[in-house]
């Protein structure tokens, strides 16, 4: 379902309230929603200010780490003398994950605007926004934003007439996963393979060009504006009352065998059971929802009654042994061979691992052959016990997470859903019912 | 189906296979320099503008042979192994030449839960190219697997050299062919 | 320079040092070997094979110890359970696309990945998939890529980046499809590359010229200074049944870190030469008759009874010979000479002060220092009627009207060239650089020393004990029993050796006076 999205009565509508508006997109469209404001408002305020605001705000990185974002900004030592970096992560690859996208399509000023005042807030003059090549579309929205904003004076040596500089550029990747990882973007962006890279240095203190970078994501930026114009206060009344720890709303991407999938925004803490089954419209007629990945690819697979039991923010999918990541929601019915979809899964990971660490660009590979050979019918009982030990090697051990995030499903689905292995192993073949068309 | 089915996960990388183009012309000439010097002020170092300049090459040549490495090598104070280690990495540099229309199919996950499967077959069966990454006889069609284009929620997501494409279908495979200049 | 000590504990021994070393260089001064492949002093560290994994007290997650930094109070596990468990994991890994073709592998018996997988690797595998396979391929110059056996270290990758500073090597593609990768038309030709097949740690990365020539359990070593030029490159000069096979860097971060470069390492065919001369030799009518020893060599001192000597030597020839030489010149209040041959100068530009230099000869400065004087002109110098001793000089190009200016021509020598069939008078066998021990003065003043690696053919002798006896039976006693004996003299005779022994030199070597004062004042 593509948009037009008619929201949800208990969706929160803040990133995502013009989506769909054509009219946003331009300059004046948005200028008419009250867009610039906040980078007006933040140029002529001490930097320092703005990342208190921020950080008070609560804002968390909403890529999938969740860093808190003040913080982050923090780690940049104003005055130090050194050019500092800002890059606005719009590398979107977490399979299941597609809400950067529709920010980008929908209201590209939201984000040029976010990365000003990020930019101005930790000294850096220059932010490049670097955008995956696949998508070619918000590319373009990307590009005539920015041609706007320079041509109205926003941007440049004297963004909006403060006398401050503030350069945002949009850099176009070339098809690799691995780039939306903070230090491979830097590497990719200086013109590199897109390996990660070794830390420390923290990309604060030598990040890009070496120099102090911040890597923000796409929809934290987006979120700033709204942060200054409504102060720190309104964003933290957003979430769960006991839980200060995740604050203000959050976009989730749905996808796989669910009614309605598409972007919703959310308040943060809430009910994923009603998140699947009132705004998404539940499963498909006649199914039954199997398993349900609530973060992206990465994160551990949910089983059902772990999946309605949690709260949607980042402390409520931990505790129901999975992690908030993206938001990108990945539903998948009783009409899937859920052994099929982790092996294609770790499919993704071996064709996206940069080739650095060895048990990331052997350990994907041979898990993905593994799981090939048991979805063939050609398994082993003793198979199991290999993808568990091969998926211990593979956490915590290498440069970045990629290869934790190939584990993942695979422990967590032997773990969670070992029947389904061990019928397949043992009747060499599993009987789905084929999905309807 | 077998990982080799899937897309030739262990098919053998022979590097030392030149991918030749006899009739190259040099791209960074006139308004092209001109575009690559003023996208060279962006960046404080040369090499910055190596991905945007494969871009140029690709979008002019239609693919990245080993003169148009040489070539950006040469314009960025590179060496054509370095720019050729760069151009490897990222799937979307076409290292040969590939058909009029470049067809990416989103197989991940997401999209596979949802039938990407079969849009895929679909593509390939339509176009006559029956093998994926393989271009068909009358040079129009390259169908190749992608991993996830970020549009999940509109399965089965399908590029075609730049146009991207929602919500695909098999049924809709022949009509979208039939649009394709 | 006050460096800040930093103590920590390393598999319960007690490391100090310098603050920002990394764990894995601080456990080498406590005797222990962490695993490693990727990591090589010489290059930045890229913390790819994940090979040296160690547990680290109060850390969560295991950490690579190449690119951590030592801390105060740090305790390190190198056997812990987990850290062991990791490591054989990494070797899993690293084997599952391995074709395990040892007993054809030229790297078998020296080879990291046989090393540590005997030490920790598992009994055996759990791959129970196909293998993948790539094609063997020629990198050019010296080096073979047998894309199989890599196990993507990217040591190659980085010393041709960072040391050669010609990257023509890269990584190419991803995940397990990649591979190490250049251009055609862009091959390893710099004439440092070989580099890359010493770094290796496995079989990838072969030498064409050592190809299938030789296990590596069935050669001798013998540490050894290159004679290619005057930079002196510490090596091991590798030996099958007295044959020299392979010349392999030794490192030295005086002289040359731990490179040589390809004309060094491939210029070693000469040491094996056949065509020797055997046995001393007399002049009998128009012929040469084979003669002991002690009838040569008194031959040779009667020539010299009354006359001048010239000599004119090698400058390939130790410091003990060419010693033994210049005294045998002023004994008879001769003199002596020396020719450098030379060649484009080819440094390697990301180490420091190293080249291939322009004198392609070892000891052209410990020649000088013996008092030989540098002549492109060889014989200028020699008066007519002088005794001309040619000490292992093939006198090519030397104009023959002007060596007929001598009153005799005493060869010492390892060959026998055509000319001194019939114009030598005495000939004295000789054994090779490989054959004997010495030392050699390099261009900045460092002398090195250098082991017998072979015997010589026949009934030759050491340069140095050849010139010894001859001074000898000039009535100048120089009975020494051990080239160290002659050093020794030389350390006492010229103060530019002064305080010099075998035993203080050792293994890196010693600058000679003058050099080392030049040196403190910059």
């Amino acid at each position: 379902m593509g948009y037009p999205h008619t929201p949800h009565d208990r969706e929160t509508l803040v990133l995502s309230r013009h989506f769909g508006e054509a009219e946003a997109r331009s300059l004046e469209g948005w200028k008419k929603r009250g867009g610039y404001s906040a980078l007006e408002k933040a140029l002529h305020m001490d930097p320092a200010e703005i990342v208190n605001i921020v950080k008070e705000s609560g804002l968390r990185g909403r890529g999938g780490a969740g860093f808190p974002t003040g913080v982050k900004w923090s780690f940049m030592k104003l005055g130090d003398g050194k050019p500092h970096y800002l890059i606005c992560n719009a590398d979107e690859s977490e399979p299941g994950t597609f809400k950067d996208r529709e920010i980008m399509r929908w209201t590209p000023h939201a984000l040029v605007e976010g990365c000003a005042i990020a930019a101005y807030a930790i000294g850096a003059e220059t932010c490049y926004i670097y955008i995956r090549g696949e998508f070619t579309e918000p590319l373009l929205y990307m590009e005539q934003a920015l041609t706007e904003a320079y041509a109205a004076g926003l941007l440049g040596t004297n963004a909006m007439g403060s006398g401050k500089t503030v350069n945002v550029y949009v850099h176009k990747g070339a098809g690799a996963y691995i780039c939306g990882e903070e230090t491979a973007m830097m590497n990719s962006l200086e013109g590199r393979r897109g390996n990660p890279r070794i830390k420390p240095p923290f990309p604060a203190v030598a990040g890009v060009f070496a120099q102090p970078t911040t890597i923000n994501n796409v929809e934290t930026l987006a979120a700033v504006p709204h942060i200054l114009n409504h102060g720190a206060a309104w964003y933290q009344a957003f979430g769960r009352a006991d839980n200060p720890k995740s604050k203000g709303t959050k976009l989730f991407s749905v996808c796989g065998n669910v009614q309605r999938p598409g972007v919703y925004e959310v308040a943060m803490g809430f009910p994923f059971k009603d998140f699947l089954y009132d705004l998404c419209g539940g499963p498909l007629p006649g199914r039954r929802f199997r398993a349900i990945i609530p973060g992206g690819i990465s994160v551990p697979i949910q089983t059902v009654d772990e999946a309605e039991a949690s709260i949607m923010d980042y402390e409520g999918f931990v505790e129901q042994g999975t992690m908030l990541g993206s938001g990108g929601v990945i539903v998948i019915d009783d009409a899937q061979n859920l052994v099929k979809q982790i092996a294609r899964a770790t499919r993704f990971f071996a064709h996206e691992s940069c080739a650095q660490c060895t048990q990331c660009r052997e350990g994907t590979g041979w898990t993905a052959r593994i799981l090939e050979r048991i979805v063939a019918g050609e398994g082993t009982p003793e198979d199991l016990e290999t993808l568990l030990d091969i998926g211990w090697n593979m956490t915590g051990t290498t440069i970045c997470v990629l290869s934790d995030s190939c584990a993942v499903p695979v422990s967590s689905g032997i773990h969670k859903f070992r029947a389904d292995f061990e019928a397949l192993i043992k009747h060499k073949t599993v009987h789905v019912i084929p999905v309807v068309a | 189906m077998s990982i080799e089915e899937m897309g030739g996960m262990g098919a053998p990388a022979d590097t030392s296979h030149a991918w030749h183009d006899e009739s190259y012309a040099p791209v960074f000439v006139g308004a092209r320099r001109t575009q690559l010097d003023a996208l060279l002020t962006r960046y404080p170092t040369r090499m910055a503008a190596l991905l945007p300049a494969l871009w140029m090459v690709q979008e002019d040549r239609g693919w990245v042979s080993s003169e148009g490495i040489e070539e950006v090598a040469t314009v960025l104070d590179l060496t054509p192994a370095y720019v050729k280690g760069v151009v490897t990495f990222y799937t979307m540099y076409h290292q040969h030449p590939v058909g009029r229309h470049f067809i990416q199919v989103c197989t991940t996950s997401p999209c596979a839960v949802c039938g990407a499967e079969a849009v895929r077959d679909a593509f390939l069966r339509h176009t006559g190219c029956e093998e994926l990454g393989v271009t068909s006889p009358d040079g129009k069609y390259t169908v190749v697997e992608v991993e996830c284009l970020g549009a999940c929620g509109f399965a089965t997501p399908v590029m075609i050299n730049s146009d991207f494409l929602e919500s695909v279908t098999p049924e809709k495979v022949p009509d979208i062919l039939s649009g394709l200049k | 320079m006050d460096e800040k000590m930093v103590n920590l504990t390393i598999e319960g021994r007690t490391a100090t040092v310098p603050e920002g070393t990394s764990i894995l260089e601080a456990a080498k001064t406590v005797g222990i070997l962490i695993p490693h492949y990727c990591y090589h002093p010489s290059l930045s560290i890229a913390g790819n094979c994940r090979m040296c994994q160690v547990q680290v007290e109060k850390q969560r997650k295991l950490m690579p110890a190449c690119a951590t930094a030592v801390a105060d109070g740090q305790v390190v596990h190198v056997y812990a359970e987990d850290a062991l468990r990791a490591r054989q994991g990494v070797l899993e890994h690293l084997l599952i696309n391995h074709p395990l073709d040892c007993p054809i592998c030229d790297k078998s018996g020296e080879c990291e990945l046989q090393d540590y997988t005997y030490q920790e690797g598992r009994a055996e595998g759990r791959l129970r998939e196909p293998k993948r396979f790539n094609p063997t391929e020629d990198f050019g110059g010296d080096v073979l890529y047998v894309t199989n056996r890599c196990i993507l270290c990217t040591r190659c990758v980085r010393f041709m980046a960072e040391k050669a500073q010609d990257p023509v090597l890269n990584i190419s593609e991803r995940g397990d499809r990649a591979v190490i990768g250049k251009v055609p038309g862009h091959d390893l030709t710099d004439p440092w590359a070989g580099n890359v097949i010493y770094l290796c740690p496995v079989g990838a990365l072969l030498s064409k010229d050592a190809l299938n020539k030789v296990r590596s359990w069935e050669m001798d070593r013998t540490p050894s200074i290159c004679p290619g030029c005057s930079q002196g490159c510490n090596i091991v000069l590798e030996t099958r049944d007295n044959t020299v096979v392979r010349l392999q860097p030794r490192p030295n971060h005086d002289v040359n870190e731990f490179f040589m470069c390809d004309e060094g390492r491939l210029g070693y065919r000469w040491m094996n030469r056949q065509d020797r001369v055997e046995y001393p030799m007399v002049r009998r009518g128009d012929g040469l008759a084979t003669a002991e020893w002690e009838a040569a060599t008194a031959e040779a001192a009667s020539l010299l009874s009354g006359r001048r000597a010239f000599v004119l030597a090698s400058p390939n020839l130790s410091n003990e010979a060419l010693f033994m030489l210049s005294r045998i010149a002023k004994k008879t209040g001769g003199a002596g000479a020396f020719r450098v041959r030379q060649g484009p100068e080819a440094p390697l530009p990301g180490a420091h002060d190293l080249a291939l230099r322009v004198d392609r000869a070892a000891n052209g400065d410990g020649a000088a220092l013996m008092g030989l004087a540098r002549d492109d002109a060889p014989l200028a110098r020699m008066q007519d009627g002088d005794v001309l001793i040619v000490a292992d000089e093939d006198l090519a190009g030397v104009d023959a009207a002007d060596a007929a200016r001598a009153g005799a021509i005493i060869v010492i020598g390892t060959t026998l060239p055509a000319w001194a069939r019939h114009a030598a008078a005495v000939v004295l066998p000789i054994t090779n650089f490989a054959e004997e021990e010495g030392t050699f003065t390099n261009l900045r003043g460092r002398v090195q020393r250098f082991r017998q690696a072979k015997s010589g053919p026949g009934f030759t002798r050491s340069s140095w004990l050849a010139a010894a006896d001859l001074l000898t039976a000039l009535g100048e006693p120089a009975e020494y029993l051990r080239a160290q004996d002659v050093f020794d003299a030389l350390a006492t005779a010229n103060p530019e050796f002064a305080g010099m022994s075998y035993a203080t030199l050792g293994l890196r070597g010693a600058l000679v006076a003058s050099a080392a004062s030049a040196g403190a004042v910059a």
